[in-house]
């Protein structure tokens, strides 16, 4: 290995039309969120690995890029946003009214094997709001999520949202330790009914349970799969959650978006601090969701404010490979020569305005 | 149109068959030609042809919206795919083997060496035993390793258990049991929905055992 020439694995570097491309993009998807009064913030590229480490759960953290400063620190480059404004969100903003609405740009790294244009280094823009626990404040981060979309032009996508708290209901009383609770969540978000059934098969647990368990894999659809899992469940939290996602889904009916949602109850992947909605938005032609977002009620009380929050993020790699826009270079250069004269030339079409490219 | 990738070698015929009870037939004969693309009679489907070991990939990144696989190679490939059905086709077992008589504690060895082509699984299956291994990776004929003194224990593939006989080898632990699986790739069955869950309800009326291995 050469290290003078060769980069290190996953780091990238954009250069002419990659570059506009991806200023052109921020841009677009800034005017949104500020639209929706959203404003931006810029954390820290490091912070402790702890802040981190309490809400994006133990597979993630062993991505964590780590190291220890001169005092014995142990510290982290941001793997996400979401740790890092919760943070600020519960210590600096925490006297602020609520709800509190942010947004951010920039990039994030993950030990990882790069997929989908998602390299180990890579660009999150997402936003956050803080304080209010309403259908409506998910409703609005889904709808953030599509404005911005629209707005690169990309306007065939479908939205895939689901509950945590639907299947915790489920198994919450099951009395299963969490490694097996883990490996049922594997099953049902891989969709593997063959391998649910056995592990229901090997279980000690009542059949009406187990007929929930095996329909959460083909709950997914429109209005119809939230009435069929009502008639399903009979615990609390599962209960909350369908009529929470009820309350959403007839907000896009009455946009005439629903069209762009899709119901998925069973899918339950996502870092651990999610609590409640979760979603992942999907563009044809991409085989990798393009934004991932959800609900996290209990992430900032880790940092010392207890407050919910909802929130999103889009991979900028990836979105990029489904924005079919053009983003047309700059305007040409009009100053010419070498000279003093040219110089002072130079000067006075800057003070015009204009674009001057010196020869020098 | 929907993209589905198969496997060329032994899950080639099953796949094909598998295809046909669910609709999607040929109008020529896909075993007995060059090219890697075909396209169904009715023109719903298109199937490619592909190394086994590679479909778990085309799927992964959405080159095809579906893959028929085995469960050993998607264990391995560790990809991260929607695998909604049992195929039934292509029993198989993966399985830790040892020379017969062979000390069965693995505790007594500083470390033990395991020839593979399954690295990950080897590794993940020692790892979580806390044992030490050294895997050695090889592309076939695995039970020769223990025999020429190359390794300790293999993990492979065991479909009756023969070939282990004949080289003098028995198994110590199942790892896990495998057979053909339909994957699919995430986002494609959030965007292509409609067609990929039609495929997926005739693969599953079609296959007598599907779902319930």
């Amino acid at each position: 290995m050469n290290s003078l020439t060769q980069i290190p694995p996953g780091t990238q570097i954009l250069i002419g039309d990659a570059v506009r491309r991806r200023r052109a993009v921020e841009r677009a998807i800034f005017a949104v969120f500020e639209g929706w009064s959203y404003q931006e913030i810029i954390p820290p590229m490091l912070d402790y690995l702890d802040v981190f480490v309490k809400g994006m759960g133990q597979e993630l953290e062993d991505r964590i890029y780590r190291f220890i400063d001169r005092e014995g620190n142990v510290l982290a480059l941001r793997p996400e946003f979401t740790s890092l404004l919760a943070k600020t969100a519960a210590t600096r903003l925490s006297q602020e009214r609520e709800p509190i609405r942010l947004s951010y740009s920039g990039e994030v790294l993950r030990f990882e094997t790069p997929k989908g244009g998602q390299q180990r280094e890579f660009a999150q823009m997402g936003i956050e709001q803080y304080g209010v626990s309403s259908a409506t404040a998910d409703a609005e981060v889904l709808l953030v999520c599509m404005e911005a979309l629209r707005s690169l032009g990309v306007s065939d996508f479908q939205i895939n949202l689901g509950s945590v708290d639907f299947f915790g209901g489920i198994v919450d009383r099951i009395g299963l330790p969490d490694s097996e609770i883990d490996r049922l969540k594997d099953l049902l978000n891989r969709k593997d009914q063959s391998g649910l059934e056995r592990m229901l098969d090997g279980l000690d647990m009542d059949e009406r349970r187990k007929k929930i368990l095996r329909a959460v894999p083909h709950l997914t659809g429109g209005r119809d799969t939230l009435d069929a899992a009502r008639s399903l469940v009979r615990n609390d939290r599962s209960r909350k959650a369908i009529a929470h996602l009820e309350s959403i889904y007839s907000v896009f009916e009455e946009l005439d978006l629903a069209g762009r949602l899709t119901i998925d109850l069973g899918e339950i992947r996502g870092f651990d601090y999610y609590s409640g909605i979760l979603f992942r938005a999907y563009v044809p032609g991409l085989g990798f969701e393009v934004a991932l977002g959800g609900r996290y009620d209990h992430l900032l009380a880790q940092f010392g404010h207890d407050t919910p929050a909802v929130g999103f993020s889009f991979t900028l790699e990836r979105l990029e490979q489904v924005v079919t826009r053009p983003f047309p270079a700059g305007r040409s250069a009009e100053a010419r020569g070498s000279d003093a004269s040219s110089v002072a030339e130079a000067v006075r079409l800057r003070r015009e305005g204009k674009v001057v490219r010196l020869c020098s | 149109m929907l993209v589905i990738a198969i496997a060329k070698g032994r899950f080639l015929e099953p796949s094909l068959a598998v295809l046909d009870r669910a609709g999607v037939r040929f109008d020529e004969d896909v075993t007995d030609s060059r090219r890697l693309i075909f396209d169904s009679s009715d023109g719903q489907c298109r199937v490619i042809l592909v190394k086994p070991t590679d479909v778990p990939t085309y799927v992964e990144y959405g080159a095809a919206d579906a893959g028929i696989t085995g469960r050993d190679v998607l264990l391995e490939s560790r990809a991260d795919v929607l695998e909604p059905l049992d195929l039934g086709f292509g029993q198989c077992r993966l399985v830790v083997a040892a020379p017969n008589g062979a000390s069965s504690a693995d505790a007594d060895r500083p470390i033990v060496r395991v020839a593979t082509k399954y690295p990950n699984v080897a590794t993940e299956y020692f790892n979580r035993r806390s044992i030490p291994v050294e895997i050695i990776r090889l592309s076939g004929s695995i039970e020769l390793g223990p025999l020429v003194g190359l390794a300790d224990r293999i993990v492979d593939l065991v479909e009756t258990g023969r070939t282990l006989r004949d080289n003098g080898l028995v198994v110590v632990d199942v790892i896990a049991e495998s057979s053909a699986r339909l994957i699919i790739n995430r986002a494609n069955y959030q965007t292509k929905r409609s067609e990929i869950v039609g495929l997926v309800d005739a693969l599953e009326a079609s296959a007598p055992r599907a779902g319930r291995a």
